[in-house]
C-alpha cells in the first residue's frame, strides 16, 4: 500500500511519461534487450531484432498499462485483473523478469530526471512497480 | 590459448586447451564504456549516494550497519557521514574492479571473505548495490548512459557481485 506522499512521486513522475508512453515505452524495451538480452524471449513476435516501430508500438501497450496502474493505485487488483489472467494463461512471464523490467524503468528515469530523481521518488516508484508485479503475477498458482 | 597435454593410459596423448581461470569476459567496447565513465565519476560524491540510496530504498539493508549511528529518516541517512564515507571506500574499491575487469575474482578474493566469512553480508545485497550504482550513474550522466553503457555497467557490477559471493561456494 502507497502512502499519500508515495502515491504524490509517482504522480509526479508519471507527470513526466504521460502524453509519451511511446517513446518511453520503446526506450524501456530497447534497454529490457539490450542489457538483459534473455528477456527477448517473451517478445519473439517482435523478432530478432526489433526495429523502432515495432519497440513504440508494444512500448506504448506497456506504459499505457502502467498508465492504469498511477490511476488505480488504491484499486490495483481489479484495474490490472485482465492483465494478471493474460500474464497467468498466456504470457506466462517468469516472476524473476519483473525486477529487471523494474531496474531499467529506474534506470530510464534516472537519465531522463537526472537529479530531479530524488530517493524519495525512487523509493516510490520502486514500491509501486514491484507492486504491480506482484498483481501481474498473482494469478499464476 | 594455453595447451596442456595429458598422457592417457596406453600412451594416449591428448592435447587440451586451458581455460583461462576467469569467468567473464568483456569485449573491447564494453571495457572503453566502462573506462571512459569512470573517468568521469566523482567517487567520494557518488559513494555515498549509491550506499545512501540502497539503505533507503531497501531498509533491511541497514541491518548490517547497526553501528553508523542515526538512519532514522531518508534525510538522517544521505547526511549521515558514516554513510557518506563507507560509500566513498565501496565505490573507491570499485574503481579496483574497473582497473582489473580481466581478474575480478583474484582481486575481489579478500573482500570476499571479509564479506562472507566475517561480515556474513547476504551476497544478494551485492547485487541490490550494483543496481543503485547504475541508478545514481545515469543521474549524473544522462543521455550518455545509453542501453549500451548500461548494459557494459550492468555485466561489470553482476561481475563483481560474483567475484564477492566466491567465498560462500
Amino acid at each position: 500500500m502507497l502512502s499519500a506522499q508515495e502515491r504524490a512521486h509517482v504522480a509526479q513522475v508519471w507527470d513526466l511519461i504521460a502524453g509519451h508512453e511511446a517513446a518511453f515505452g520503446a526506450e524501456l524495451l530497447l534497454r529490457l534487450f539490450t542489457v538483459y538480452p534473455s528477456t527477448k524471449i517473451y517478445f519473439k513476435h517482435l523478432g530478432v531484432c526489433p526495429d523502432e516501430a515495432q519497440l513504440l508500438t508494444h512500448g506504448q501497450r506497456v506504459l499505457e498499462a502502467v498508465g492504469v496502474a498511477v490511476q488505480h493505485t488504491d484499486h490495483l487488483r481489479a484495474a490490472l485483473s485482465p492483465l494478471a489472467d493474460l500474464h497467468a494463461q498466456v504470457l506466462r512471464v517468469d516472476p524473476a523478469n519483473f525486477p529487471l523490467l523494474i531496474q531499467c524503468f529506474h534506470v530510464m528515469l534516472a537519465s531522463h530526471l537526472q537529479g530531479e530523481f530524488t530517493v524519495q521518488m525512487q523509493a516510490a516508484w520502486d514500491k509501486f512497480l514491484t507492486e504491480v508485479a506482484m498483481v501481474l503475477t498473482e494469478k499464476y498458482r | 590459448m594455453e595447451k596442456q597435454q595429458h598422457r592417457l593410459a596406453f600412451g594416449t596423448l591428448v592435447i587440451t586447451s586451458k581455460l583461462p581461470d576467469t569467468m567473464v569476459h568483456f569485449t573491447a567496447e564494453e571495457k572503453a564504456a566502462v573506462v571512459s565513465l569512470w573517468a568521469k565519476v566523482n567517487v567520494e560524491l557518488v559513494g555515498g549516494e549509491v550506499l545512501g540510496r540502497l539503505l533507503v530504498v531497501y531498509p533491511w539493508t541497514q541491518r548490517f550497519f547497526d553501528n553508523f549511528g542515526n538512519l532514522s529518516s531518508e534525510s538522517a541517512i544521505m547526511g549521515n557521514p558514516k554513510v557518506k564515507a563507507h560509500g566513498k571506500k565501496v565505490l573507491t574499491s570499485f574503481g579496483n574492479a574497473v582497473k582489473h575487469m580481466d581478474d575480478l575474482k583474484d582481486t575481489f578474493a579478500e573482500l570476499s571473505e571479509l564479506h562472507c566469512d566475517k561480515m556474513h553480508v547476504d551476497p544478494e545485497n551485492f547485487k541490490l548495490l550494483g543496481n543503485m550504482i547504475l541508478i545514481v550513474l545515469a543521474t549524473h550522466f544522462s543521455k550518455e548512459f545509453t542501453p549500451q553503457v548500461q548494459a557494459a555497467w550492468q555485466k561489470l557490477t553482476t561481475a563483481v557481485a560474483n567475484a564477492l559471493a566466491h567465498r560462500y561456494h
